[in-house]
């Protein structure tokens, strides 16, 4: 079995036939499987169109699109079956949500896929606990506010349990910790085997989330491969409509001429840090249903991050302060490299990652953070 | 907060949001109708305090002031309305006349008597209709009637209607606000156009929410009908009896009680 579990090949496209210029025009790109992948590109690019291709939405006007490596059938059936493992979020929440109550839209995907009533219910409470809104429920979506009405746009996603999820500009309009927090239910999901593509034109969040970037420009495919790859050449990055990351900026200012560059705050603190820094410890705390984070000593004056959906609500009920409440793999990985200790707390799935960032830390060859 | 939103919260936070909506409206309609049936001025004497406890019931006596002000505002009308009516008397013993610039007003005791059936019976209409507009979310009610065979299609068509009705209308305050904000509304012929701007600029928006919402609908593998998850509860025995008993039991006090209250003769007797 081919390693991508979305292909797009020799893919062309145009909304009607007086356009100028298509809007894809021979992208050829492979999703790879249980990978993070993010779609750059400028206002107009064709991020999106590409996006409809990829659930069978739009069906090219030469080229072909590749599921789990055959081409797709645009027969009805096939297309349920698609759409139940393949799923997009668009960008405006409103543009998706169609029903006048919480549950009955997350019931809705659910529902068109043929579902029993008691695996409904089930998906649904999963759903709503995954995106934080199990108070919600029964509220009317008009009641909303944007942030809530994104969530519920994701619960009707995650309640599919898909194999894809493509995620149109999933952090546009939200606020810093609403964006952090997806991200991080992002995280979870690939860690539990999603793979997961977003469209973005956050260049930081892009550089520091994606393992694989594919960058448009104009209906065409301008790049394939590792943010490094793309983002080290500066004037490409311009001519495409974005920029160079931060941290890659910084750190090139500072140590012109090095091979690797940062990718996160943590790591950017790490390639500065002096020659033998005393680097501080992260230690990483499994958490599984019923943990009570009450009963959980740590020592007084050691920050303590939390990360992923169960960890969330077992101290949402209490117990010890929290220093690191979004982004707190990074945070943690930064306290170490500024010498102090620090736990973080973190669902068991997301284990993984808390070590893979510790690792990446420690590449830069300063010290151990793990 | 425009005022449909607050009808819709109000309706989604009332405690007669779980009774069957066939059956609450099943209920107004029989108090309204047998309000119209007999020309007792004693029926809409019933029907009013029925409508006003099942509107506070509704509400626990909650009314969002915007909408107390449209209600009252709406009392306003049909109390000129009705003393218009009994300054117009045709038949009947001529009790008040006078010129008022080009208008003889003339009222008798009949057109005082009508005037004031006509109020009574408006008024209970608004508080029935209120209190099931305060109990019954629009979706509820649509879903309600696929239960008695209404086609699909307008139920779905009202739904969509509903849900899309407040995205436009969340944009026309913006749009509206972005107007004030440049000057739009200075001066009535400025107002005019800019009003009618934002009109189209409103239907152009449709149009393209429609065009991303059938992507959107396709996304998420849309099979040509909208499935509901929650079946609102049906209209069972109880509600069809207890609606026919209050029609038959108020029909039946009507027309016993017809003629029996004379407003002008009350009215006459306390100011003399």
């Amino acid at each position: 079995m081919t390693d991508f579990v979305l292909e797009a090949r020799d893919v062309s496209y145009s909304y009607s036939q007086k356009q100028p210029r298509p809007s894809l025009d021979g992208v050829s790109l492979g999703i790879r499987r249980g990978a993070r992948t993010a779609i750059l590109g400028a206002n107009g690019a064709g991020k999106s169109t590409l996006f409809y291709h990829l659930n069978g939405v739009y069906r090219p006007k030469s080229g072909t699109v590749l599921y789990e490596g055959e081409p797709l059938d645009y027969g009805k059936p096939a297309l349920r079956t698609l759409r139940s493992e393949v799923c997009v979020v668009v960008q405006n929440p409103d543009e998706q949500i169609f029903s006048s109550t919480v549950e009955e839209d997350i019931a809705f995907g659910l529902l068109n896929a043929g579902m029993e009533r008691d695996e409904i219910e089930r998906r649904i409470v999963e759903s709503l606990f995954l995106v934080g809104m199990e108070g919600y429920r029964t509220r009317p979506s008009t009641q909303l506010s944007y942030g809530q009405r994104k969530r519920i746009a994701f619960a009707g996603a995650l309640a599919l349990r898909p194999k894809v999820l493509i995620l149109d500009e999933p952090t546009a309009g939200l606020d810093p910790q609403m964006s952090l927090e997806v991200i991080e239910m992002v995280d979870q999901l690939v860690e539990s085997g999603t793979s997961v593509v977003i469209s973005t034109h956050d260049v930081d969040l892009a550089y520091t989330w994606a393992e694989d970037i594919h960058v448009i420009r104009g209906g065409r495919l301008e790049y394939s491969g590792s943010p490094d790859g793309f983002f080290s050449d500066s004037a490409r990055a311009f001519s495409c409509g974005l920029k160079r990351p931060t941290p890659s900026v910084v750190d090139a200012s500072l140590r012109p001429g090095s091979a690797m560059r940062p990718r996160t705050n943590a790591q950017l603190l790490a390639s500065l840090a002096p020659e033998g820094a005393a680097f501080g410890k992260v230690t990483v705390v499994p958490v599984s249903d019923g943990f009570d984070a009450s009963a959980a000593s740590v020592p007084e004056g050691t920050p303590i991050g939390i990360c992923g959906s169960r960890t969330r609500r077992a101290f949402a009920s209490g117990g010890l302060r929290v220093d690191h409440a979004f982004n707190a793999v990074d945070g943690c990985m930064a306290d170490a490299v500024r010498g102090r200790d620090s736990v973080l707390f973190c669902d068991e799935e997301m284990v993984g990652f808390a070590r893979r960032a510790g690792r990446a830390v420690e590449a830069f060859g300063k010290g151990a953070v793990m | 907060m425009s005022e449909e939103t607050q009808m819709d919260t109000l309706a989604y936070s009332s405690r007669m949001l779980g009774w069957a909506p066939l059956g609450k409206f099943a209920f107004a309609c029989a108090l309204i109708i047998v309000n119209l049936s007999t020309s007792s001025m004693l029926v809409p004497l019933v029907t009013l305090p029925i409508g006003l406890i099942l509107m506070a019931y509704s509400t626990n006596f909650r009314i969002p002031f915007f909408i107390g002000l449209a209600l009252a505002e709406a009392v306003l009308i049909i109390v000129l309305f009705a003393g218009m009516m009994s300054i117009s008397g045709t038949s009947g013993n001529v009790v008040w006349e006078a010129d008022i610039l080009w208008i003889h007003a003339r009222m008798t005791d009949d057109s005082f008597n009508y005037a004031w059936l006509v109020l009574l019976r408006s008024l209970a209409s608004i508080a029935v209709m209120i209190s099931f507009a305060t109990s019954t979310p629009i979706p509820h009610l649509s879903q309600a009637f696929r239960q008695v065979r209404m086609p699909v299609e307008i139920t779905e068509i009202v739904v969509l209607i509903y849900r899309y009705g407040f995205l436009l209308l969340e944009r026309m305050e913006v749009m509206w606000s972005a107007a004030s904000c440049r000057m739009g509304f200075n001066g009535a012929k400025r107002s005019i156009s800019t009003v009618a701007s934002i009109a189209v600029g409103i239907f152009i928006s449709s149009s393209d929410m429609a065009d991303k919402a059938q992507t959107a609908l396709e996304c998420r593998n849309y099979q040509g009908y909208f499935p509901v998850y929650n079946q609102p509860p049906k209209m069972g025995v109880k509600w069809l009896a207890v609606c026919v008993f209050a029609f038959v039991a108020i029909y039946l006090f009507g027309l016993r009680t017809e003629g029996m209250v004379d407003m002008y003769a009350i009215l006459s007797g306390v100011l003399r």
